[in-house]
């Protein structure tokens, strides 16, 4: 990191710093009322108090759990049916038109039809999770099938691959980087439903404690759920960029 | 066809009276050739004239329109694993996601080759085109003259009976170039292999070929071939410089001016 | 084959399942209250077309969707057009950024209710914050893509800095912020059925948590096929435009 670099980096500290301090600022003179926006000395006390009285952080797991389970389940299921759809024409010609209607559909339309299915539970939400979040790693199997060079066709034809070799050394790879992407992005949706799902479903997850404390109006509890909540989207989003990075070392 | 008339080594692969069409377009047409066991043949000629199509026929890749590509006396219906491909495109031909030993292994693991024999094998293919110490790394670690090598090994490790060439080193510089060559000629030689070598550097043909077979354009046909008759080993400082190279590099340069008037 | 523009092929699964499910229920005689006959979905996305239930609930998510987007794309193209051209800029608000951006928008839904209430400005809140992320994002890849060539010619002819921002940057960053704009359109839809599911008794998604708590499977379904409709029909439009307006040139941008 040049010093430049580094400097603006520091700089860029600052100016997050100097906005905190200006929100703090705005709470302690009133100029907005501390029952909408807590100041933020008394959200992170929240926070500190919330995760010492050791409830928080076990609501924490659970939601990492949910969106975790459903983010395998999606993603698994992503590349299992990506791969069946992307290695046949004749799948993708009966598939895709289906997978095209259902892939803008809010996924979140989706729990009033799977409450009914199976009541307000966890396998619900996570049925919703993994429907929600396969989408990107779907399409993006589906298509690193489609851009496999077709050099490596002819490669793998001279090779005499059997459609599986096929699928495990040549299409998954090849689809690896536009996989990855997708398990990213759906990794936030899957974090998203997460939170729908458990405001919905009572389930005592972070999502449904944040609802709780503001209904409660416990601004700086809420606040802090909400900070929470942006560190899980960070960190998890961090781990999956650095798994990529490792998995990517190929690339020039 | 009368099999008495035939040599006493009939042809490893033959071709039959091959017409080739792309959508009622001719690309090839009469090709009668017939390639000997140990026999390195260059082709040559401009580009379009089906040089490149000849090779995917052979290779099984492409089936003709018309007429019949013989391997061994039986009709070529797909690739084989004897027979290896070496691409002009390393980079699109190599796994990039693959190491060099990755790269190599592809070909024991579709062979089902046991899985505690492959990383001798490996080695020993790797240091034949001097990429032992580049084992790990990743085709776009390697400069382009060591990605040839590299495409070069994972098909010695096929063991095939024939190469089929088409301008390997037609992206690489001359250093690198001459010394692949060398190489190549190294392997062939080792292995009593035979080589279908498609060009379009003239010298190249002369200096590697055994035979050069110059093609024509539209369509693509067989114009004559040229018997190289230089001693073996070949050496890039004198056997340019013998006579009959620089004859036969006269006269397939008026014949290729002559196919572009 | 492939040049026919309706492949016949990617009917049969719908159809068939339909059919399907359609005759196995009059052959059984089924009867459930959490999957309807396709007869009865049909019915009862037509009763609720007719007696403009429907409408109303899709005009009530579009309206919260539109502004929304309206306030957070402007703000996002305003950011993203200062934070592409000025680097300094980009760089200081980047510990910023980075850390508001993770945030969840649905977490954000307390703090709505709390400050807002229940009602259309909480959604269009919402809806504002997440189509921000996009247009601001892509915004700035575009700016920063900007040929330096052009703005050398706006150099040469001494345009002032509005007169370069109006005329060269904007227009030539157009197809990428356009990009990140039907990204937006995407997200804003999801997040307004999200948040009326989840909280705001408003539009399509409080539409079908009622069907659902009154027992109406075949309105969910109804509504649930309806959302999809619109969702695609939308992402159609925009995409269509996106071709009609800047022609074939592909778009590669992430997200």
């Amino acid at each position: 990191m040049t010093p430049k670099r580094l400097l603006l980096l520091l700089l860029s500290v600052g100016v997050a710093a100097f906005i905190v301090g200006i929100w703090q600022l705005a709470s302690n003179l009133h100029w907005v009322s501390p029952i909408f926006l807590p100041p933020p000395d008394r959200a992170w006390a929240a926070l500190l108090f919330d995760i010492e009285r050791g409830d928080l952080a076990s609501r924490v797991l659970l939601t990492l759990e949910h969106m975790f389970y459903g983010w395998l389940l999606a993603s698994l299921g992503g590349i299992l049916i990506g791969s069946a759809v992307g290695i046949s024409s004749t799948a993708r010609a009966y598939l895709a038109p289906t997978l095209e209607f259902f892939r803008p559909l809010p996924a979140s339309a989706l729990f009033p039809v799977l409450i009914a299915f199976f009541g307000l539970t966890e396998n619900m939400v996570l049925v919703v999770i993994g429907f929600g979040a396969l989408w990107p790693t779907l399409l993006a199997t589906i298509n690193g099938f489609a851009t496999v060079k077709p050099r490596l066709h002819e490669v793998a034809r001279l090779m005499r691959l059997s459609r599986r070799q096929f699928i495990l050394s040549i299409a998954l790879p090849n689809a690896m980087p536009e996989i990855l992407a997708g398990m990213r992005l759906s990794l936030t949706i899957a974090l998203i439903l997460s939170v729908t799902g458990e405001i919905l479903s009572g389930s005592p997850g972070l999502g449904y404690w944040i609802m709780l404390q503001a209904r409660a109006f416990r601004a700086p509890d809420l606040f802090a759920g909400v900070l929470l909540f942006g560190l899980i989207g960070y960190a998890s989003v961090q781990i999956v960029s650095l798994l990529e990075s490792w998995l990517l070392r190929w690339r020039a | 066809m009368s099999e008495a008339a035939a040599p006493a080594e009939p042809a490893l692969i033959a071709f039959r009276g091959i017409e080739v069409a792309f959508g009622g377009k001719p690309i090839l047409t009469g090709i009668d050739l017939d390639m000997h066991k140990g026999e390195f043949l260059c082709v040559v000629g401009p580009s379009g004239c089906g040089k490149t199509t000849l090779l995917r026929l052979a290779a099984g890749l492409l089936p003709p329109s018309a007429g019949r590509v013989l391997y061994e006396g039986h009709d070529i219906v797909g690739p084989q694993r004897d027979v290896a491909v070496v691409f002009q495109d390393y980079s699109d031909a190599l796994l990039p996601w693959r190491t060099a030993s990755g790269n190599v292994s592809l070909v024991y693991e579709t062979l089902g080759t046991p899985r505690d024999e492959r990383a001798d094998r490996i080695a020993s293919v790797l240091a034949r085109v001097g990429l032992a110490e580049h084992a790990d790394k990743y085709p776009s670690q390697l400069s382009g003259g060591m990605q040839q090598r590299l495409q070069i090994a994972r098909c010695l490790a096929q063991e095939p009976k024939v190469w089929l060439m088409d301008e390997p080193f037609g992206a690489l510089d001359a250093i690198t170039r001459q010394s692949l060559q060398d190489e190549i000629l190294r392997i062939v030689a080792d292995t009593g292999t035979t080589v279908f070598f498609v060009t379009h550097d003239l010298e190249e043909a002369i200096y590697l070929g055994h035979r050069v077979i110059a093609m024509k354009p539209h369509p693509g046909r067989i114009a004559a071939t040229y018997p190289v008759d230089l001693p073996h080993p070949r050496d890039q400082r004198t056997t340019p410089e013998q006579p009959e190279f620089m004859h036969l590099r006269r006269v397939l340069l008026e014949f290729i001016r002559g196919t572009q008037t | 084959m492939r040049l026919r523009a309706i492949d016949w092929r990617g009917a049969v699964l719908p159809v068939g399942v339909l059919a399907t499910a359609e005759i196995a229920a009059r052959l059984t005689d089924y009867q459930s209250s959490s999957l309807p006959r396709p007869s009865e979905i049909v019915a009862a996305a037509a009763t609720a077309l007719l007696d403009g239930s429907m409408l109303h609930a899709t005009a009530q998510t579009l309206l919260s969707a539109l502004g929304g987007l309206a306030i957070g794309a402007s703000l996002g193209l305003i950011f993203g057009t200062l934070m592409g051209l000025f680097v300094i800029f980009n760089r200081l608000m980047e510990v910023t950024v980075e850390s508001l951006r993770p945030i969840p928008s649905v977490a954000l839904i307390p703090i709505a209710l709390l400050i807002f209430g229940l009602g259309y400005a909480m959604e269009i809140t919402l809806i504002a914050k997440t189509s921000f992320w996009p247009v601001l994002l892509l915004t700035i890849a575009a700016v920063r893509g900007v040929k330096p060539r052009l703005l050398e010619v706006a150099r040469l002819l001494r345009m002032g800095l509005i007169a370069r921002v109006f005329k060269i940057v904007i227009p030539a960053a157009l197809p990428g912020i356009f990009v990140g704009f039907r990204i937006a359109v995407g997200a804003a839809l999801v997040v307004a059925v999200t948040v009326e599911i989840a909280a705001n008794p408003l539009g399509l998604g409080y539409a079908m948590m009622r069907a659902q708590e009154s027992l109406r499977p075949d309105l969910v379904f109804a509504y649930l096929f309806w959302v999809g409709l619109v969702g695609w029909l939308i992402n159609a439009a925009l995409l269509w435009f996106q071709r009609r307006i800047f022609g074939t040139v592909a778009f590669r941008a992430r997200p």
